[in-house]
């Protein structure tokens, strides 16, 4: 099933349709009134391009020197070639500090690596506590949007959802309410639990920290509590120097949701302090993740994605993501980021997702790091019709249309058939040939005289 | 796992060299003529407050809370700061927790920052234990007291005043803990502070 059958459904509903789209243009208006504060806006994302552009040209040594000042600091690095030696790993930890209770923050990539499923076929109880993740985990679904999991719902569903899961009185619809009981449920859910795992936004090679932001304080609480911490990265996410966050800090935010800085913006390194001189020693544990990466790294048309910081800018002005809904793309991250990285993972699976896009650009414009996404989807395009993922439909059609252009005598005839077919046939059956384009438009009346017939007159009439 | 560690460096190490480019760095942003009302409303975005017109002896007059700081039954503060004045001491769990857990209950948490910065109201914090990182996020209320005369332009300026290598755990705070997650509708107090008051306070 590709991304226009499983958009189906969605647009099928034309109010919740609209709705979706303004609220996700709402976002890219605040992100541009947040731009705009910022005065070296263009030259910011040029800088933060270029400190992405050298990370990506020197990850072995930024890496063993995050291991070697993460270890000196305390913490303990493992390494993952793929999302089932990251879930083999994450779960020997647990087992073997007899965890049954695990509370997670957002992580695109433990949601990459189905770590949920992993720990709970094995009898581990693991809780994603940002509001908008515990919504589509109870829902039993995935997120839709890498930085708001639930926009593709309304109040009305989550009142619903939370009736049936937390006893919420029937039809309470308030978002204050709801986040109340929420807040209630998750607090015990982090008192309780015995492990913490947290994603990382950035790892900062020459002093082994990491930096992970939310406005939830969800990974905060969810560290602060527990004494084990598992910070689960993918290789992409390291930048050299302390200073180098400061740019992408400035970025991110305001590319995200139009907020100045996220609530909290938390530093890590090594494991917390004991909180009794007697007490257990917290733990520290840090999952270095490839998981096509270095593939990724190795495609030169491509690599620019690994720039990417997460920051849901590409999605919320992309026209297709905000019409079609974050389902629609069946990949982890969806939208114009997604729709470059997932045929890097599996390209017969996804080979319809560049498709997935009307080559506007705009999302190529909002990007903080500059990756040319739109471009890169164009690429795909062709990679992946050189590779035979094209349905045998649009194989054809290319192949047909590829003879036809190549040859101008047969252009000619074949348009020349065209015309004159074009001029008999009723306008309501060439409207309809036209398909969805012509539902609000008329097919344009087709001139008797092809362009080259009417330039070829004029100049013979010029000549005389 | 030395396996997967190697593999994975000789993977990142094969793939072709892209063309280096010097990266141009771009010049921190100045001071604002008025950086005070920056803050508030950069910090207002984030559901933060601002106290500005206050003094060291004032300022609880000025955080406007349903309950006076001096009445809170369960209140962590710094132990260095001369709050006991203003009826503000640790009291409840936040005098006698031993574990992080033990501080659930807590009212309210104030943290002394050492620095804000402008451009985005953020401040930063360095906790001085485990127990009071738990007490900013377990609290219901958190006040942050961060000195008038440590105010910097922007990140850049910030990352330089910070020995991140010397920092087991900091960070920049600021507001309550939020969320937008339900019709993008703004919620304060997701899991941690219901409402978060920065004070600036002039030195001595």
């Amino acid at each position: 099933m590709g991304h226009v059958e499983r958009a189906r459904a969605f647009v099928a509903n034309a109010d919740r349709t609209t709705w979706h789209d303004e609220a996700l243009w709402f976002v890219r208006a605040k992100r541009d009134a947040a731009a705009d504060t910022v005065p070296d806006w263009e030259a910011l994302r040029d800088e933060a391009a270029g400190i992405k552009r050298d990370v990506l040209g020197r990850l072995p040594e930024l890496w063993q020197r995050f291991e070697a000042e993460a270890t000196a600091a305390g913490a303990r690095v493992h390494w993952a070639r793929d999302a089932a030696e990251h879930n083999r790993i994450v779960h020997g930890l647990l087992a073997e500090h007899d965890v049954r209770r695990v509370v997670k923050s957002k992580s695109m990539l433990t949601e990459e690596c189905g770590l949920n499923p992993h720990l709970e076929a094995r009898g581990i109880e693991i809780v994603d506590t940002d509001l908008g993740e515990r919504i589509v985990q109870l829902r039993n679904e995935p997120p839709s949007h890498i930085i708001m999991p639930a926009i593709h719902l309304k109040r009305g569903e989550i009142g619903e959802l939370f009736h049936d899961e937390m006893g919420a009185p029937e039809g309470l619809d308030d978002p204050d309410a709801l986040t109340a009981l929420a807040r209630q449920d998750l607090r015990g859910r982090f008192l309780g639990a015995e492990a913490g795992i947290t994603g990382v936004n950035f790892a900062v090679a020459e002093t082994g920290s990491f930096v992970v932001v939310t406005n939830e304080g969800n990974a905060d609480l969810g560290t602060a509590l527990p004494r084990l911490h598992i910070a689960c990265v993918g290789l992409e996410k390291i930048v050299p120097r302390a200073s180098d966050l400061a740019p992408f800090l400035r970025l991110l935010a305001r590319s995200a949701t139009g907020q100045p800085i996220t609530t909290y913006t938390s530093h890590f390194r090594g494991p917390r302090a004991k909180e009794t001189d007697d007490g257990p020693a917290p733990e520290l544990h840090i999952v270095v993740v490839d998981n096509g990466r270095s593939r990724l790294l190795a495609e030169p048309a491509f690599r620019e994605a690994l720039a990417c910081i997460r920051c849901g800018a590409c999605l919320n002005t992309c026209p297709v993501y905000r019409r079609s809904g974050g389902h629609s793309y069946g990949s982890t991250v969806p939208g114009p980021i997604g729709s470059v990285l997932a045929p890097s993972h599996d390209p017969a699976r996804h080979a319809e997702l560049p498709h997935a896009c009307s080559l506007c650009g705009s999302c190529s414009d909002v990007c903080p790091v500059r990756v040319p996404l739109h471009h890169q989807l164009l690429t795909w395009r062709s990679h992946l019709a050189e590779a035979g993922h094209h349905p045998r439909r649009r194989r054809l059609a290319f192949r047909l249309a590829a003879g036809v252009l190549s040859n101008p005598v047969l252009y000619e005839r074949v348009t020349r058939i065209g015309r004159w077919l074009a001029r008999r046939l009723p306008q309501d059956l060439l409207d309809r040939l036209g398909g969805p384009w012509s539902r609000s438009r008329a097919m344009p009346r087709i001139p008797e005289r092809s362009f080259h017939q009417a330039l070829r007159a004029r100049e013979e009439g010029e000549g005389r | 796992m030395s396996g997967a560690r190697d593999e994975i460096l000789a993977r990142l190490a094969s793939a072709p060299a892209a063309e280096a480019a010097p990266v141009e760095r771009v010049p921190p942003p100045t001071m604002p003529a008025d950086p005070e009302a920056v803050i508030a409303a950069r910090l207002g975005q984030n559901g933060g407050i601002l106290v500005a017109n206050a003094d060291r002896s004032d300022w609880p007059d000025h955080v406007d809370l349903p309950t006076p700081l001096a009445d809170f039954e369960h209140v962590h503060c710094p132990g260095g700061l001369a709050l006991p004045a203003l009826g503000i001491t640790r009291r409840g769990v936040g005098a006698h927790a031993r574990t992080v857990h033990d501080l659930a209950p807590l009212d309210l948490c104030v943290l002394e920052a050492g620095f804000t910065v402008v451009e985005n109201g953020a401040s930063w914090h360095v906790p001085s234990s485990s127990l009071e990182r738990a007490a900013a996020l377990l609290a219901e209320h958190l006040v942050i007291l961060s000195p008038r005369s440590a105010l910097v332009p922007s990140l850049h300026d910030a990352y330089a005043r910070i020995a991140l290598r010397e920092t087991g755990f900091g960070w920049f705070l600021s507001g309550p803990s939020k969320t937008a997650d339900i019709e993008q509708a703004l919620v304060l107090g997701a899991h941690g502070p219901r409402t978060m008051h920065l004070v600036l306070l002039d030195d001595e």
